[in-house]
C-alpha cells in the first residue's frame, strides 16, 4: 500500500496565535481518515492546508505524490474538496453547476455527460438535473455538493464537516453515499467531524484539539485505550457513592448533571455482578456500555465534546446556509 | 483556455436569466434621455442663441448630443460594476470553488474580464433601441464600428472593476467605492454636458480621464463630427484636443487599448495573490 497523504509537521500560525501547532500523519490509499475535534480545534486550517487554499506557516503536505505548496495545480487536480461553507452557485441549475466543474478541470468533452449521469446517480438527483439550485433543501444540495467533488475522479476526497447543520435522516444518507463511494470508486477519504457517529465509520481517526492531534488510531483501538468498558449509575447518595467507588475500586469517577456517576472498569458484565451485590448504598439505576468516541475525548482532555447540542457558531453557519 | 470560456460563459448565462436586471438596466438611460435631455434641451438651446439662433448653432440637439454619451454611461457603469460578481463570489463561497480548481489565477481574472466587457457590450447595444425615437440615423457601418470600441472600453473598465473587487471583501463595500469613482469620472467626461469653457484645472481632469476619450470615441462615431459646421462643432465640444492636437479615433483606440492593458495586467497580478 502507497501512502496517498503525507503530512509533517504542518503548523500555521496567524500573528501569534498557533491554530495548528505541528500535525504529523500518513493516509494509505483507499481508506476512510476522520478528524474528530471540537470547534475551534484546527481542523478546517488543516485541511485547508492540505488542499492549497491556505499556505502552511511551516511543514509540509504531500498529496498523490505532489507538494502542497510547490506543486499546487497538481495537488488540486488529484482532489476534490467539500467545504464546510455552501460554494454551489445557485442561481444557476443543477447541470450548470456540474458543468462549469467539468471545465474548470478539463475533463475531455466526451466524457462529461457520462460523469454527470453517473455522479448524479450516485447521489440520487438525476431528476433534478436541471432544476435551478435555489429551489434545493440543504440536503440536497450538500449532495449536489458531493457530487461535483467527486466529477474529475479525484484521489482524495477531503470532506469539511459533510453534514453540520443537516437533519439526522439526512445525514445518514449522506453517509450512504460515501460508503458507497468508497466501495465503488476506492476513493481515499478525509473528513472532519464533530459529530460521534461519524467518526465511527473512519478506518482511523485522529484526535485534535487546540491545533495539536491528541490520538491517532481505529476507533476501535481509540476506544479500548479508554480502558475496558463504561459504568454508570445513580444512587440514592452520588456524592458518598463517588468517594467509595474511587476508593475501592480506584477509578476515577466523574459526575454528569448531578445524575449519573460515570467510570470505568475492564472487565464490565464481570465487575457489575459483583458490584450490585455489594454495593452497600442503594442504586436507583445502572447501565453497562461499550465507550464511545466521545469517552475517548473525555479520557484524552478531561472535556466532553458536545455531541448533539448545536453550539452558537454551529448555528450562525447554518444561518448562513440558508441565506442563499 | 477552456477554463477562461467557462468563467465567460457562466457571467454571461447570468446575465441573460437575470430578466429583472435586464428591464432594469433600460430605466436610468431612459430616464436620462427624457428627463435630462428632454428637460435641458430648452436650456441648452437657449444658452446657444435662443431659438432665433441663427447659422449652424440652430442645429444643435442636445438629445442627440447626449446619446453618445448614454451609451457610454451604460457600457462603462455595466462593465465596471461586472465585477461586483467577483465580491459575491466571495461573500456566498463560489470563488473558492473557482480557486481550488487547477485553472491557473490569470485564466480565471481574464474570463472575469471577457464576462464583464461582454456583458457591458450587450447592455450598450441594447440601447440602440432608443434610436428610432430619438430622430437620429445609425447605420449598419456604424454599428460595426461601434462594436469593437465598445468592447474595448468595456474591457478597460472591467479591468478596473476586477482590481477593486479583488481589494474588498464586502458588496457594499464595493458599490461605494465604485460610485464614488465612477460618477465625477463621468460628469467630467463629456458624456452629459459639452465641455467647453471650464476652468483650466477642472480642464486638466478632463484631459487624463480615460472616460472622455471613450466617449469621444462613441461621439466621433455616431455623430459624425467631421460633417458638422465648424461651430456647431465647437459648441458640442467635439474638438476634443491634447496640447492643441485634435486628437484623432485611431490615436483615442490606442489610448484606451493601452489602459486597458495596464489595468488588466495590474488586476491579474492581484488576483493571482488572493488566497481561497
Ligand atoms: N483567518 C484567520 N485568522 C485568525 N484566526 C483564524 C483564522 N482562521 C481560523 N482561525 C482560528 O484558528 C482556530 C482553528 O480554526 P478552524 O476553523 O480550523 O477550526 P475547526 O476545527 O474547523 O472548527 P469548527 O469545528 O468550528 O469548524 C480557531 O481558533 C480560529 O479562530
Ligand atoms: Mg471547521
Amino acid at each position: 500500500m502507497t501512502n496517498i497523504v503525507e503530512v509533517k509537521g504542518l503548523k500555521k500560525s496567524y500573528k501569534e496565535f498557533e491554530a495548528v501547532k505541528g500535525v504529523d500523519l500518513t493516509i494509505e490509499e483507499g481508506e476512510i481518515f476522520g478528524f474528530l475535534g471540537p470547534n475551534g480545534a484546527g481542523k478546517s486550517t488543516t485541511i485547508n492546508m492540505m488542499s492549497t487554499i491556505i499556505r502552511p506557516s511551516s511543514g509540509t503536505a504531500m498529496i498523490n505524490g505532489y507538494d502542497v505548496v510547490k506543486q499546487k495545480n497538481d495537488v488540486r487536480a488529484s482532489i476534490g474538496l467539500i467545504f464546510q461553507e455552501q460554494t454551489l452557485d445557485v442561481k444557476l441549475t443543477a447541470n450548470e453547476n456540474l458543468m462549469l466543474h467539468c471545465k474548470f478541470y478539463g475533463i475531455d468533452k466526451n466524457k462529461r455527460e457520462e460523469r454527470i449521469q453517473e455522479v448524479l446517480e450516485i447521489v440520487d438527483l438525476t431528476d433534478k438535473r436541471s432544476n435551478i439550485v435555489e429551489t434545493f433543501s440543504g440536503g440536497m444540495k450538500r449532495r449536489l455538493e458531493i457530487a461535483r467533488g467527486l466529477l474529475h475522479y479525484p484521489k482524495v476526497l477531503f470532506l469539511d464537516e459533510p453534514t453540520v447543520g443537516l437533519d439526522p435522516q439526512t445525514r445518514n444518507h449522506i453517509w450512504e453515499y460515501i460508503l458507497k463511494l468508497k466501495e465503488k470508486a476506492g476513493i481515499t477519504i478525509f473528513l472532519t467531524t464533530h459529530y460521534m457517529d461519524e467518526a465511527e465509520i473512519c478506518d482511523r481517526v485522529a484526535v485534535m484539539d487546540h491545533g495539536e492531534l491528541i490520538a491517532l488510531d481505529t476507533p476501535e483501538a481509540l476506544k479500548n485505550n479508554v480502558g475496558g468498558d463504561i459504568i454508570e449509575i445513580s444512587t440514592e447518595d452520588n456524592i458518598e457513592a463517588k468517594k467509595r467507588i474511587e476508593k475501592i475500586y480506584e477509578t476515577d469517577v466523574t459526575e454528569s448533571d448531578n445524575k449519573t456517576l460515570t467510570f470505568q472498569v475492564s472487565k464490565g458484565s464481570e465487575f457489575l455482578v459483583n458490584f450490585v451485590k455489594e454495593f452497600d448504598i442503594p442504586i436507583t439505576s445502572v447501565n453497562l456500555r461499550r465507550p464511545t468516541l466521545n469517552d475517548v475525548f473525555l479520557h484524552l482532555t478531561g472535556r466532553e465534546i458536545r455531541d448533539e447540542t448545536l453550539s452558537k457558531k454551529d448555528l450562525a453557519k447554518q444561518q448562513m446556509r440558508g441565506r442563499h | 483556455m477552456e477554463g477562461i470560456m467557462a468563467i465567460w460563459q457562466r457571467d454571461v448565462i447570468k446575465f441573460f436569466r437575470d430578466r429583472a436586471r435586464l428591464v432594469g438596466s433600460f430605466a436610468m438611460p431612459f430616464m436620462f434621455l427624457i428627463l435630462f435631455g428632454s428637460g435641458m434641451s430648452g436650456a441648452m438651446s437657449s444658452m446657444m442663441g435662443g431659438s432665433e439662433a441663427s447659422g449652424p448653432l440652430a442645429d444643435f440637439d442636445f438629445v442627440e448630443f447626449m446619446f453618445p454619451g448614454i451609451i457610454g454611461m451604460t457600457v462603462f457603469t455595466t462593465a465596471i460594476f461586472s465585477a461586483l460578481s467577483v465580491v459575491q463570489d466571495k461573500e456566498f463561497g463560489y470563488m473558492r470553488e473557482i480557486l481550488v480548481s487547477p485553472m491557473s489565477r490569470v485564466s480565471i481574472a481574464i474570463g472575469k474580464v471577457l464576462g464583464g466587457s461582454t456583458v457591458a457590450l450587450f447592455q450598450g447595444l441594447m440601447m440602440l433601441i432608443f434610436v428610432p425615437f430619438i430622430g437620429i440615423s445609425i447605420s449598419f457601418s456604424m454599428i460595426l464600428q461601434l462594436i469593437p470600441v465598445m468592447f474595448l472600453v468595456a474591457f478597460a473598465l472591467s479591468s478596473i472593476g476586477l482590481l477593486i473587487a479583488t481589494s474588498l471583501k464586502t458588496s457594499q463595500g464595493f458599490q461605494m467605492v465604485v460610485q464614488v469613482l465612477i460618477f465625477p469620472m463621468l460628469f467630467l467626461s463629456g458624456a452629459l454636458f459639452p465641455l467647453s469653457g471650464m476652468p483650466a484645472w477642472m480642464n486638466f481632469i478632463v484631459k487624463i480621464n480615460p472616460l472622455t476619450y471613450s466617449v469621444d470615441m462613441f461621439k466621433k462615431i455616431i455623430l459624425q463630427p467631421e460633417q458638422m459646421a465648424p461651430a456647431l462643432r465647437e459648441a458640442m465640444g467635439l474638438n476634443l484636443s491634447v496640447f492643441n492636437h485634435v486628437i484623432t479615433l485611431p490615436e483615442e483606440i490606442l489610448v484606451v487599448g493601452l489602459l486597458s492593458v495596464f489595468f488588466v495586467i495590474l488586476a491579474t497580478i492581484r488576483f493571482s495573490r488572493i488566497e481561497a
